[in-house]
């Protein structure tokens, strides 16, 4: 078997696993990235509405910062989130913006004078500041109290990824493309790299390295409709799961979208509401407005996915073919508007339903889109059970989303965590040898060569692709939007024979070669296990949590539940995961848990929320009026990032008012934040 | 649709690492379902007919390029295609022509990109002192910045290359898809290159002063590109460059 | 690390050895330009034989200088230079225009791979574009070597040549041959420079200009062979 050594592995080459072998290459190391397909064939390339970073150039967006921010995200989390990430990654945002506006992003700018916005349902027209000319616009987006979401028309994944895929190709990073990861090659301390699988040749290549960095996206392909790529398949958090050490973090938190086209799944932009469309009901009623009368149509996607299930539980659902649904009408926006900020809508609109969006409305449902759970790491990207395996993007509980992430955090999230968990995997690299244990190699080889021979074996079993059909629909049906005990448990139940039948598959088509029969048998007991963690994380946690929605505990319990669920596989003939909590401490929050602003106001609140309010608030009197708010911000609390990204972020807001302030802040400059001191 | 009908596809199949195995085209029936795209039509037939049928798909949504094949004679994307355009019921499926087959519908599009991406440089080549990413950014046109993602639309998928003639008979032929890059980043304030430097790039035979003018791009691109307005500008362009360097 | 290592631009010769190219599409499309809007004229003139010898012969007698030569005949010395220049442009032009063509058996297989998977409008039309070219090769080094040795034009002159040498048949492939080519080529490189975009009214219009010439071709083609049939041998040349 060929071995293959490097420094730093990337497995995946979305966004977020690119950025991070960008960091990684720029500090010296040598730097692979393995990958299902081409890196820009990759679902970040998926991402139409944007990105949030609190530039604040657009009127709209004035005040904003990082504390705002900080906020939304941790409000957007229903407290489920790891403060001192969303702090990380608030700081940053604004900085990976920049940062790839310097590599190649062409961010739709602001244009000063008077423009016509759709707010409300209602035209008005903001009057944007000369100063802002030429600056990174923002559009709105839900669950948010600016307009913060960074975008190139409704292309800003597409964008962004051939931005980053350009540089990693200027920096001659290797990508080894058609290749799947199928074993991770540990001691059950350190991860050592993986056993990887050739998609054309079926060769079996060891992948040797100081750090794995696992950036293979969300698992929303264990649904049968879901938004996601048909690769997003979960069979990177699978990878961790079977390492039996390294656990996966809040499996259960699963977004379903609001707005995904009838009956196909493809999504349509939270951009579409976000520039003013609104939601209809059979009658054309607009009927976000009664639920909630705040946010509306801008709540955050949890809230609304219930919300317009709710709304067609009571028969007010379009009737169709599929099934109800509702009805998104971007028509009051005007075709112009259409045709230069969502003209991917507009093609998907035109290609999969025949209709003009700029005349017709468009047919939507919640569908699933987004993992919230997947592999636990902490703030520095790494796993705390396994040294050396780091995980990055939708595939990482990194936890900056908790329990429902907020539109236009996970674009961001892929570059601006690539950035800081970069820095960190270079770190490690530069800190620890490599180590090249031949036989634990062979070990992990012969066990995947050994599953590769067995499913080939001539003889009768089960066919994959029925198991894989029979848990996507069990996902559907069980683990919706709406969750209870009883259903869940039935999940749970039919999962595990799933699990146990997909021990005795057998293919039809037997070639070790290029064999898409092969392929699908090696994922669908990988993804069965994953399924298991979401079913299992579901039904242990009795509380509702922002996506996670239990009918029968409505309540969001943060006396209880306020911790984060850990799911491992310690022993590979089980038929289900090992659940273990791992507590929030409120005493250590900067903002403690208390009402979202939208949704239900009903949690039953922690015994420690009033004491830390009281802590706050003292610290903050303590410090007196003069202060800065990163100084007030640091007092409650204190949180670590590279170097190189610590300095402040200066906004159009601080250079009008800088004569003003003496305490604008300097600091050193970092020439694109590549250089370190 | 109430009354559904059988579609009947015709499919290119090759497993050129099989011993012995050549190339035919082999059929299939299907039931058609309303909505049916040859995303899905495709997977049925691999989960219940035929579960060694090789071909790429990633999104299905239009928007990753992953999937384009010709289709009963047009190079397109396969998976925004509706069967129910195809009123006879028939449908011929072809890998794109112009890259090294896989198997059966799926070829390597990405080494192909790659490998362009290397040889044309098609990045952004900023000036030598970057902006500083904890400041304000550079200010641009917001018109500018409106038409590079006009220009950067592409997606990859292949169709202007396979669609292209000059490009099937001319290996080292860059393809619409190199010259839109191009065009994108000569368009870029923020590029340091010069029309000099995209002079050695696509200022050759290969380049824009290889294309015949067949259009299969244009005509084909499924992301509607304005690739014979690009290409006749890039033309221009690089003509005018030359006469700069003869009086130079 | 060690990268692989290139030759510099310098040493290759940039630009001069890239210069070419643009040299090459540009006169290309010059000399096509000029071959192009030289036909159009070419089939008028010739067909003024439709209006009558007299016509004709006015016609060739301007061409020819005849309102500068004291006879008032012009000399056919013009007729051969005029031939020798146009010989000159089509030699550019040729030698251009080969760059596009198919020249290994690799790259006529994947035309014709390509020509049979693809259905593409513009590309079919292109063969034939190219398939005329190549025939071209022939015929038109003939006719214009029949005009270099044998530059006298008149109605009789002209009709016999095509009557009783023959040379119908060089005419009667020629004339279709070079209106398509002609034709496809003008709109070609109308769009391959962004001279006008308006693609499929430029096509329509190479279209009825290609049914047009052809049939005011073809007339007198067919007026030549009937005069050439009431001649007899040895001709005496056309007077008015």
């Amino acid at each position: 078997m060929k071995l293959i050594y490097t420094d730093a592995l990337v497995v995946g080459a979305g966004l977020a696993g690119l950025r991070v072998a960008i960091a990684a290459k720029e500090r010296g190391l040598d730097t692979l990235v393995l990958s299902l397909i081409p890196a820009k064939r990759s679902h970040s390339a998926a991402a139409q509405g944007g990105m949030q970073a609190s530039l604040g150039n657009t009127v709209k967006g004035d005040g904003d910062n990082e504390d705002v921010h900080f906020q939304d995200t941790v409000k957007g989390s229903d407290w489920g989130c790891d403060q001192t990430v969303a702090r990380m990654f608030a700081h940053c945002a604004p900085k990976a913006v920049r940062q790839m506006a310097n590599w190649g992003v062409p961010w739709t700018r602001v244009t000063a004078g008077p423009r016509q916005v759709v707010v409300n349902a209602e035209r008005i027209t903001i009057e944007e500041a000369q100063a802002a000319h030429g600056l990174i616009n923002a559009r709105d987006f839900g669950g948010t109290k600016k307009w913060r979401t960074c975008y190139t028309a409704d292309g800003t994944g597409h964008s962004l990824l051939y931005a980053v895929d350009n540089k990693a190709i200027s920096l001659d990073i290797p990508v080894h493309e058609r290749m799947e990861a199928l074993k991770i090659i540990h001691d059950g301390k350190r991860c050592h790299g993986v056993i990887a699988r050739c998609l054309i040749t079926g060769e079996l290549r060891a992948y040797i390295a100081k750090s794995t960095t696992i950036a293979t996206g969300g698992y929303g392909r264990i649904y049968e409709v879901s938004t996601n790529a048909i690769i997003c398949e979960g069979v990177g958090q699978a990878l961790a799961l079977e390492t039996g050490v390294a656990t996966l973090g809040n499996m259960e938190a699963v977004q379903f979208h609001p707005t995904a086209i009838v009956p196909v799944g493809i999504l349509t932009t939270e951009g579409c509401r976000g520039d003013g469309g609104l939601l209809r009901d059979r009658n054309g009623h607009r009927f976000m407005p009664d639920y909630e009368p705040e946010k509306k149509e801008l709540a955050s996607r949890d809230v609304v996915s219930r919300r317009m299930t709710e709304h067609m539980r009571k028969g007010l659902g379009v009737d169709s073919p599929y099934g109800p649904h509702l009805w998104l009408d971007i028509t009051l926006l005007g075709r112009k508007h259409i045709d230069t900020n969502l003209r991917e809508v507009k093609e998907i609109c035109e290609n999969f339903l025949g209709i003009d969006p700029a005349d017709e409305w468009i047919p939507v449902r919640p569908t699933q889109h987004y993992s919230m759970g997947g592999i636990r790491t902490n703030p520095s990207g790494e796993s705390p059970q396994l040294s050396g395996l780091f995980s990055v993007g939708e595939a990482a509980c990194w936890d900056m989303h908790g329990f429902n992430r907020l539109g236009g955090n996970s674009l961001a999230e892929t570059v601006v965590g690539g950035m800081i968990i970069g820095s960190y995997v270079a770190d490690f690299c530069q800190q620890n040898e490599l180590v090249v244990d031949t036989a634990l190699v062979n070990k992990f080889s012969t066990e995947l060569q050994s599953e590769i021979d067995e499913l080939c074996q001539d003889g009768e079993g089960e066919n994959a692709f029925a198991l894989k059909t029979h848990m996507q629909r069990v996902m559907m049906d069980h683990v919706g939007i709406f969750r209870n005990g009883p259903e869940l448990e039935v999940a749970v139940a039919e999962l595990k024979e799933l699990l146990q039948r997909s021990r005795n598959i057998k293919l039809k088509c037997t070639k070790r070669h290029a064999n898409p029969e092969l392929v699908e048998a090696l994922r669908v007991r990988r993804m069965i296990k994953v399924a298991l963690t979401v079913a299992c994380g579901a039904l242990a946690r009795t509380e509702s949590r922002g996506a996670h929605a239990r009918e029968d505990y409505p309540q969001r319990n943060d006396k209880d539940w306020l911790c984060r669920t850990l799911a491992s596989w310690p022993n590979a003939n089980d038929l289900t995961p090992i659940l273990s909590y791992e507590p929030l401490d409120v005493m250590q929050m900067e903002l403690p848990p208390g009402y979202r602003g939208y949704g239900a106001d009903n949690a039953i609140a922690h015994p420690d929320t009033a004491k830390r309010l009281d802590e706050i608030a003292t610290i903050a009197a303590g410090l007196g009026s003069h202060i800065t708010r990163q100084q007030l911000q640091q007092a409650l609390m204190p949180f670590e990032l590279p170097s190189f990204l610590r300095a402040s972020n200066q906004r159009l807001h601080d250079t009008l008012h800088a004569s003003h302030s003496k305490n604008t802040t300097t600091h050193t400059s970092n020439v694109d934040g590549t250089s370190h001191e | 649709m109430s009354n559904s009908r059988t579609l009947t596809f015709n499919i290119f199949r090759y497993d050129p690492q099989l011993p012995g195995d050549a190339p035919a085209m082999v059929q299939y029936q299907l039931e058609e379902t309303a909505g049916m795209t040859v995303f899905i039509a495709l997977n049925r037939i691999r989960a219940e007919q035929d579960p060694s049928l090789q071909f790429d798909f990633v999104c299905r949504a239009g928007i990753c390029g992953s999937c384009a094949m010709v289709i009963n004679g047009l190079p397109t994307l396969a998976c925004r295609t509706l069967t129910a355009k195809y009123s006879d019921g028939n449908i011929t499926l072809m890998p794109l022509p112009g890259f090294e087959l896989i198997g059966d519908l799926s070829v390597n599009t990405g080494k192909f990109m790659r490998e362009l991406a290397e040889r044309l440089k098609l990045w952004l080549h900023p000036a030598a002192d970057q902006h500083d990413i904890h400041l304000i950014e550079q200010p641009m046109a917001p018109d500018e910045a409106a038409k590079l993602y006009e220009l950067e639309r592409c997606v990859e998928c292949g169709v202007c290359v396979s669609a292209c003639a000059t490009a099937q008979m001319r290996d080292t032929f860059v393809g619409a898809v190199g010259m839109m890059k191009i065009a994108r980043f000569e368009l870029d304030s923020r590029d340091a290159r010069s029309a000099e430097d995209f002079y050695h790039v696509i200022g050759t035979q290969d380049g824009v002063f290889g294309c015949m003018t067949l259009l299969g791009c244009q005509d084909n691109c499924p992301k509607d590109l304005p690739h014979m307005q690009q290409i006749a500008y890039l033309r221009r362009k690089m003509s005018r460059t030359l006469i700069g360097i003869s009086h130079a | 690390m060690l990268t692989k290592y290139h030759l510099g631009e310098r040493w290759l010769g940039f630009p001069r050895s890239y210069r070419w190219a643009a040299v090459a599409d540009r006169l290309q499309s010059a000399s096509g330009v000029l071959l192009g809007l030289f036909l159009l004229l070419h089939l008028h003139f010739e067909s003024s034989i439709l209006l009558g010898k007299a016509a004709f012969y006015r016609v060739a007698q301007v061409l020819e200088g005849g309102l500068f030569t004291p006879s008032g005949h012009g000399v056919p010395l013009i007729t051969q230079l005029f031939s020798l220049v146009m010989l000159l442009v089509l030699m550019v032009h040729a030698a251009t225009a080969l760059r596009r063509f198919p020249v290994q058996l690799g790259q006529w297989r994947a035309l014709r791979n390509h020509l049979h998977l693809i259905k593409h409008n513009d590309s079919k039309l292109w063969f034939w574009q190219m398939l005329t070219g190549f025939l071209m090769f022939f015929l038109v080094p003939m006719h214009l070597v029949t005009m270099l040795t044998n530059p006298e034009i008149g109605p009789h002159l002209s009709a016999a040549r095509v009557y009783h040498d023959n040379y119908w048949l060089l005419y009667g492939l020629l004339l279709p041959a070079v209106v398509v080519h002609a034709m496809l080529g003008l709109y070609r490189v109308a769009v391959k420079w962004g001279i006008s975009f308006q693609r499929h009214g430029l096509l329509l219009l190479a279209k009825i200009l290609m049914g047009y010439l052809i049939i005011l071709g073809a007339c007198s083609l067919v007026a030549y062979l009937v005069i050439g049939h009431s001649l007899t041998l040895p001709v005496t040349p056309f007077t008015p």
